[in-house]
C-alpha cells in the first residue's frame, strides 16, 4: 500500500499555552506570540517536510472548551470534525495542566487523532511542578511529548510522534470518558436514538459526542439538527432527558455536565503531578502583586505608558534627526548628478516622487515606528496586558465595554488593522463593534509619526501629549454614546492572568522584524505611488486645480493652506503619507502652530486608512465599516474647525 | 455587632463556617468552595466551562478598588472576574488553614 505522503496536522488547545510558538517552531513562519489569551484569532497555516512527508500545519485559535460559546470555538470544532485533520496536536500548559485537560477531554470525545503536547515544561518545573509523562501517556490513552516552544526543544519528538501514529508504528487508544450512572444512561439512550434516526450526521460527527452535546442544550448542535428530516423528534427527546437530568442534580445540565468533565481531569492531573517544591515568592509574583495593587497599579500603569510614549518621541527625534541629516547629503548628491545626465523634469520627478518618498518614509515614519514595535513586543510577551485589563476594567464599563477591551486599544496605538481584529476577544458582536469604533480612534504609529514628527518637533512635546490627552477623552465620550446607542446588555469580565514572563529576545526581535517588515512592504510602495502623483500633478500643473477646489475647505474652515487637501486625500492610503506629502508640497517650518495642531488633529481622527477600513469591513460588513468612516470624517472636520478657531482666539489673548 | 467588618458590609457573621457569600466579600488570601452561581444560562454556563462549578475550590488572589473586578486561583489558573460577574458566583467560605 502507498504510504500517505500529504499529511495535514491542526494544532489545538487552551488560549495562551503556547501553540503560536509551536506552529512557529514546527513552521519557521513568524506567527505572532504573545502572553496574552485569544491572540491567535485568525487561522494560521504553513507547510514543512519531516521524513519524506509533506506536512501542512493549521493552528487553530485558542479556546476554552468545544461548547459554543465564541465562533472561533465551533470553527474550531467544525474543522476538526469535518476536515477531519490527520492528526490533532493537542497543545497543553503543563502548568495548568487541570484546566487543560478538561479540553482534551472533549476532543477525545469528538473522535480526534490526538498526541499531546505538554509544554512550558520549563515554566511548570519553576513553579514547582512535574508531570509524570508516562503515567499522563498511560491516563489518556494517547502519546505525551514534552516540549519547551520557546527554545525548540522537543519539537523533533513531537514530530516523530506525529510519525510513528501515521506509519501505525504507535497507536491510539484514547481512554473512555464514562460519566456518572444517571447521566452515561442518558447519553447512552440519546446516542441509539441519534444513530437510528440521524444516520447522515453521525458520519461528520461521533454519535455520542452529538448525544453529549444534545444533553448540554449546545445550541450549535442542535441547529444542525434540526435541518434532517427527523431531528425535532431527537431534540425533543433530547431537551426531555435533560430536564429530567436536571431535576434531579438540581444544576442546569452544562454545568453537570461541566463537573463531571472537570471531576476527570482533576482526578488524571492530580495523578500524575508531582509537586516537587512548595512555590516560593518569585519576583515575579512580587511583580505581580505590585502591578495588579488596586492603589500602586494605576501608577504604574500610568507609568509604563508615559514611558514608553517618552522613549518613542526621544529615541525617535533623534534617530529622525540622524538619518535627516545623513539622507540630506545623499539626496543633494544624487540631484547633482542627474541634473548632468537627465532633463529637469525627468529630474523632478525622480528626485521629488520616487527618492523623496523613500527619504521621507525613512527619516520621518521608521524611526518612531521601529521603537513602538519594540516596547510593544515587550508589553505583549510580558503578560502585562491582562493586568492592564484587570485594572481598567470599571473604566472600560464606563463605555460599555469590559477590560478586556483594553488590550485592542493598546494594540490601537500600534496598528489599527490588529486593534480592529484583536476586537474577537470581545464576547459579543455588539462589543466588538464598539470596541473597534474606539479602537479606531486611537492613534496608531503612523498618526503618532504625523503627531510626534510635526507638533512634537515644531511646537512641543506638551503640545503633543496635548492632543494624545484630547484623543482619550473622545475616545471616552463617543464609547459612551456608542454604549447608549447601540441596544444591548453589556458583558462582564473574564480574563486568564498568565504568570509573568521574561520576554525572549528572539521573539522580540523576530516580532519587531516582523511587523517592520510589513509596514515598508506595505508602506513603502503606497508612499512612493503617492508621492510620484504629487510629483506628476506639480510638474503637469494640475496642482493648482485640485488645490484650488479643496481650498474653501482647508483653507476657509480649517484653516490650513489650501494645498494640505492633497495629502490629506492620500493620507487615506497610510496616515503617515499625510506628512510626508506635507513636508513634500510646503515647507513645515513655515506652517503655523495651530496649522500644526489642526493638521494632525484631523489625521489623527478622519477616516481611518484603507487598510483598517477593509479590516471592518471583514469583521463588521460594508455598511458598519462605511459608517465608522463617515462619522469619522465628519467628525475630523467639524473638531478641526472647531481647533482651528478656538486656537487661534486662545493665542490671541 | 453593626459595624464589624465594615469592609464588607454584607458579611455579617466572620466566624460562622458554614456561611455562603458572594465571592466579592471574601478576603484577600481567604478561600472559598463555590455552592452556586445564578444568572442567565450562558453566564452559568461559561463560568462552568472556565472551571467554575459548583464544589470548586476558589481562592481570592486580590480586589481592584471601587468594585472593580477580583483576581482568583482557580485549578492552578489565576482567573480576573469583572465585579458585576463575581457578585453572582457564591462561595461556602473555608476556614483559613494554620499556615495561612
Amino acid at each position: 500500500m502507498a504510504k500517505k505522503q500529504q499529511l495535514r496536522i491542526a494544532l489545538a488547545g487552551n488560549a495562551n499555552v503556547g501553540k503560536s510558538a509551536i506552529f512557529n517552531q514546527l513552521t519557521g513562519l513568524n506567527q505572532v506570540v504573545g502572553n496574552w489569551p485569544g491572540k491567535t484569532v485568525e487561522r494560521a497555516e504553513g507547510t514543512l517536510h519531516f521524513k519524506g512527508y509533506t506536512i501542512r500545519i493549521i493552528d487553530l485559535p485558542g479556546i476554552y472548551s468545544l461548547s459554543t460559546f465564541s465562533m472561533e470555538e465551533i470553527v474550531s470544532r467544525d474543522f476538526i470534525a469535518v476536515e477531519k485533520p490527520d492528526i490533532l496536536i493537542n497543545v497543553i500548559d503543563a502548568s495548568a495542566l487541570e484546566r487543560n485537560l478538561y479540553f482534551t477531554l472533549q476532543l477525545v470525545e469528538l473522535g480526534a487523532p490526538i498526541i499531546i503536547d505538554l509544554n512550558q515544561i520549563d515554566f511548570a518545573a519553576k513553579k514547582g511542578i512535574r508531570i509524570d509523562v508516562e503515567k499522563l501517556s498511560e491516563a489518556l490513552g494517547l502519546p505525551v511529548v514534552p516540549t519547551v516552544a520557546i527554545t525548540g526543544s522537543g519539537i523533533n519528538g513531537l514530530l516523530s510522534a506525529v510519525i510513528a501514529v501515521i506509519e501505525k508504528e504507535r497507536d491510539i487508544k484514547p481512554l473512555k470518558i464514562e460519566y456518572g450512572k444517571e447521566i452515561e444512561k442518558r447519553v447512552q439512550t440519546i446516542e441509539k436514538l441519534v444513530k437510528a434516526k440521524l444516520p447522515q450526521i453521525c458520519r461528520v460527527f461521533p454519535a455520542r459526542w452529538i448525544a453529549i452535546k444534545l444533553l448540554e442544550r449546545d445550541t450549535d448542535v442542535a441547529g444542525k439538527i434540526r435541518n434532517y428530516e427527523r431531528g425535532e423528534e431527537v431534540l425533543n427527546y433530547a431537551e426531555k432527558t435533560a430536564s429530567e437530568l436536571e431535576e434531579i442534580h438540581g444544576e442546569s445540565s452544562p454545568v453537570i455536565m461541566a463537573s463531571e468533565r472537570y471531576g476527570f481531569a482533576t482526578k488524571i492531573a492530580k495523578a500524575v503531578t508531582i509537586i516537587e517544591a512548595p512555590p516560593k515568592i518569585s519576583f515575579e509574583q512580587k511583580l505581580d502583586a505590585l502591578t495588579t495593587h488596586k492603589v500602586l497599579g494605576y501608577p504604574v500603569l500610568a507609568a509604563i505608558l508615559a514611558s514608553m510614549f517618552a522613549l518613542i518621541f526621544v529615541g525617535g527625534n533623534f534617530i529622525s534627526a540622524g538619518l535627516d541629516y545623513v539622507f540630506g547629503i545623499f539626496t543633494a548628491y544624487i540631484e547633482n548628478s542627474l541634473f548632468l545626465l537627465l532633463p529637469e523634469i525627468a529630474v523632478n520627478l525622480i528626485v521629488k516622487g520616487v527618492l523623496s518618498g523613500i527619504v521621507a518614509g525613512i527619516t520621518i515614519a521608521l524611526p518612531y515606528i521601529v521603537p513602538f514595535y519594540i516596547l510593544l513586543a515587550l508589553l505583549e510577551d510580558s503578560g502585562y496586558l491582562p493586568r492592564a485589563a484587570f485594572l481598567m476594567d470599571n473604566l472600560m464599563h464606563k463605555i460599555g465595554l469590559h477590560g478586556k477591551a483594553f488590550i485592542p486599544l493598546i494594540l490601537g496605538y500600534g496598528c489599527s488593522v490588529p486593534a480592529c481584529i484583536g476586537c474577537r476577544i470581545m464576547e459579543t458582536q455588539r462589543e466588538r463593534f464598539i470596541a473597534a469604533f474606539v479602537a479606531i480612534l486611537i492613534p496608531c504609529v503612523a498618526r503618532t509619526v504625523v503627531i510626534l514628527g510635526l507638533v512634537g518637533r515644531f511646537v512641543g512635546l506638551h503640545a503633543a501629549l496635548a492632543l494624545y490627552a484630547f484623543d482619550l477623552i473622545l475616545v471616552f465620550i463617543l464609547g459612551r454614546i456608542a454604549f447608549k446607542a447601540l441596544p444591548g446588555e453589556p458583558v462582564g469580565l473574564i480574563i486568564e492572568m498568565p504568570s509573568y514572563k521574561k520576554p525572549s529576545t528572539r521573539n522580540i526581535a523576530m516580532k519587531t522584524w516582523s511587523r517592520t517588515k510589513d509596514f515598508v512592504y506595505i508602506a513603502f510602495p503606497i508612499i512612493m505611488a503617492g508621492s510620484i502623483t504629487i510629483a506628476a500633478l506639480d510638474v503637469s500643473g494640475f496642482m493648482g486645480y485640485v488645490v484650488n477646489a479643496a481650498s474653501p475647505l482647508m483653507n476657509g474652515w480649517l484653516g490650513l493652506p489650501a494645498e494640505a487637501g492633497i495629502p490629506l486625500i492620500f493620507g487615506v492610503l497610510r496616515k503617515e503619507l499625510t506628512l510626508i506629502l506635507l513636508s513634500e508640497i510646503v515647507s513645515l517650518e513655515s506652517l503655523t502652530a495651530v496649522q500644526m495642531l489642526v493638521f494632525s488633529l484631523v489625521t489623527m481622527i478622519y477616516i481611518p486608512c484603507v487598510a483598517t477600513i477593509a479590516a471592518c469591513v471583514r469583521e463588521f460588513g460594508w455598511r458598519k465599516a462605511l459608517a465608522i468612516a463617515l462619522i469619522d470624517i465628519a467628525l475630523a472636520l467639524l473638531l478641526g474647525g472647531i481647533a482651528y478657531r478656538l486656537l487661534s482666539l486662545m493665542l490671541l489673548m | 455587632m453593626r459595624f464589624r467588618n465594615r469592609r464588607n458590609p454584607e458579611r455579617r457573621n466572620p466566624n460562622n463556617e458554614e456561611e455562603v457569600i458572594s465571592l466579592t466579600s471574601l478576603c484577600e488570601g481567604e478561600c472559598g468552595i463555590i455552592t452556586h452561581t445564578f444568572g442567565g444560562f450562558g453566564f452559568v454556563r461559561r463560568l462552568a466551562e472556565m472551571g467554575l462549578t459548583p464544589g470548586t475550590e476558589v481562592r481570592l488572589l486580590r480586589k481592584c478598588s471601587f468594585h472593580g473586578p477580583v483576581e482568583i486561583e482557580t485549578r492552578g489558573v489565576a482567573l480576573a472576574i469583572g465585579y458585576g460577574l463575581a457578585s453572582k458566583i457564591f462561595v461556602r467560605v473555608l476556614k483559613a488553614e494554620s499556615n495561612g
